[in-house]
């Protein structure tokens, strides 16, 4: 299922996302694939990562692909970082061919962060020039407007990030990629309402689906962790003082409570919501539970 | 300019392992102003390799050490010394080692040659005799005229051409927050020239057939092949 389709419907679109593991998974479940089935009730579907942070994982393709046959709705996370662009078009035929119906395409964090520091980056792509690829193979063409035997048939996601400043620089590129063929988009963690509201506002003309996103806060060890090593994030001082004055047998409760405070705020501006738990997926039936008792959006 | 960094001194001996009669070739240009291989360098590694028990058979500092047009006069005449040398040193760039090696094969010589500089790229002096930064990667298709001679080609840590990533904060770039984010720099400059509009232009994906190593230059056609 196409998230485009439930966006038509006027759904409000609940995605999540995953992390592949760090090996092989011929023998067993691994623990991200049973992460992923704990949230089949609660959300429409579930971002798989690409080698995130730039720490070389299991391929996001296969993991999506293992998420789709336990019947959920992976959404494949797609960088530009390890590939040119010969290996991005044929992944996403790949992808198409495997059965994935949406496809999320980004730039990719920096080699620096990661665990192979010292590999070349690639970046052949940008995820603009991505997203318009995208487009083309869905028409059934490639970048050189050669003919594909079978066209794709993929839903195409984007990201964007309200916190950058100038807001105007990221909208701007926001714009190109709907013109090139971005047909939702993904926010990256955002804790400020305001900030968000502002966001909001100016690209609400765009006309295209926006999921919030969100990043479990897990400890205000955590939050000052993002702020201090995590460019593109900021965890505001309340977020941090209001876990700090928690117990940390609490944490969990809180991170509950704040989230679901945040969405109560945020998601009527939006058409969806994008969770990243980091592993604490427990945390969004419990903030959906708290939501749709009180709330019409996430219903 | 290219610019280089010294080597450290046991990776040079390790090189120069088994070689007792050594030629320096230093390089008067960009070595010379990196202060990695000019005249100044040439004679303190002469020092230090005969600290070392080497012997030193010649020193040379060509102007340019890379252009054969101001190598070749300064080597030339250095054959019959170059004839006795077991191995040669050269303390310039990439570029600078391999023109040498050719004079050496052009005057019959087959004699070790070998690098005692890293060249880590085509920089331009920002601040003088300090400073040296890399803006350009010879790309082979210059944006500069859309990007308010601010290339993103180079100074974006991902090279990208549409714009700015999510990781950028308050300006500074997320592989290196010491670093200005390329986008916001173009962005800035792009809106006191009244230019922005011009940023919403897609930019195509790169023709790196323009880029693909080894290219020649036919300097008298302008023909790049």
């Amino acid at each position: 299922m196409k998230l485009t389709e439930l966006f038509q419907r006027k759904e409000f679109v609940i995605t999540s996302e995953v992390g592949p593991v760090k090996g092989c998974c011929r023998n067993g479940q691994p623990e991200f694939v049973q992460e992923a089935k704990s949230l089949k009730d609660y959300v429409h579907a579930v971002n798989v990562t690409d080698n995130q942070s730039a720490k070389m994982r299991l391929g996001s393709l296969a993991a999506s692909v293992l998420l789709k046959n336990q019947g959920l709705e992976p959404v494949f996370q797609l960088t530009c970082r390890d590939r040119n662009r010969i290996a991005l078009q044929s992944d996403l035929l790949s992808a198409c061919t495997l059965g994935i119906d949406n496809v999320l395409c980004l730039t990719g964090d920096h080699l620096r962060q990661g665990d192979h520091p010292t590999a070349k980056g690639v970046f052949d792509i940008d995820s603009v020039q991505l997203l318009s690829i995208a487009r083309s193979l869905n028409q059934g063409n490639d970048l050189m407007g050669n003919d594909l035997t079978q066209a794709t048939d993929l839903a195409l996601g984007a990201v964007v990030n309200p916190n950058f400043q100038p807001l105007d620089l990221q909208l701007l590129k926001m714009e190109k990629k709907l013109a090139s063929g971005a047909q939702f988009f993904q926010t990256q963690a955002v804790y400020d309402v305001r900030l968000f509201e502002t966001f909001a506002r100016k690209t609400e003309d765009f006309g295209v689906p926006i999921q919030y996103g969100v990043v479990i806060i897990k400890s205000p060890q955590m939050g000052r962790f993002i702020n201090e090593n995590i460019t593109g994030i900021t965890v505001p001082q309340w977020l941090i003082d209001e876990m700090a004055a928690a117990s940390p047998e609490q944490y969990k409760d809180k991170a509950v409570e704040i989230t679901t405070r945040l969405l109560r705020q945020i998601g009527p501006m939006v058409q969806g919501v994008h969770f990243m738990p980091l592993g604490w997926s427990d945390v969004i039936p419990r903030v959906m539970e708290r939501l749709r008792s009180t709330c019409q959006c996430g219903g | 300019m290219i610019a280089t960094t010294k080597k450290l001194l046991d990776e040079i001996l390790e090189a120069m392992a088994g070689f007792q009669k050594v030629g320096l070739v230093g390089c008067d240009g960009c070595a010379k102003v990196c202060m990695t291989g000019g005249a100044d360098e040439v004679a303190a590694m002469a020092q230090e390799l005969k600290k070392q028990g080497k012997d030193i058979v010649f020193e040379a500092t060509p102007e340019r050490t890379c252009n054969v047009v101001k190598a070749h006069p300064v080597l030339e005449p250095l054959k019959d010394k170059m004839q006795d040398t077991d191995a040669i040193l050269v303390l310039g760039c990439g570029g600078a080692v391999q023109v040498a090696r050719q004079l050496t094969e052009q005057y019959g010589l087959f004699k070790p040659v070998k690098s005692g500089l890293d060249s880590v790229g085509h920089m331009d002096m920002v601040v003088a005799g300090q400073v040296a930064l890399e803006q350009c990667q010879e790309c082979g298709e210059c944006i500069l005229n859309d990007t308010a001679a601010i290339c993103p080609v180079t100074k974006c840590a991902k090279s990208l051409l549409n714009g700015p990533c999510g990781g950028s904060e308050e300006g500074k770039c997320e592989a290196d927050p010491s670093r200005d984010c390329a986008w916001v720099l173009i962005y800035n400059r792009m809106k006191a020239l009244g230019e922005v509009e011009k940023l919403k232009k897609f930019v195509a994906p790169k023709d790196y057939r323009k880029a693909a190593k080894p290219r020649t230059l036919y300097i008298k056609e302008g023909r790049l092949a």
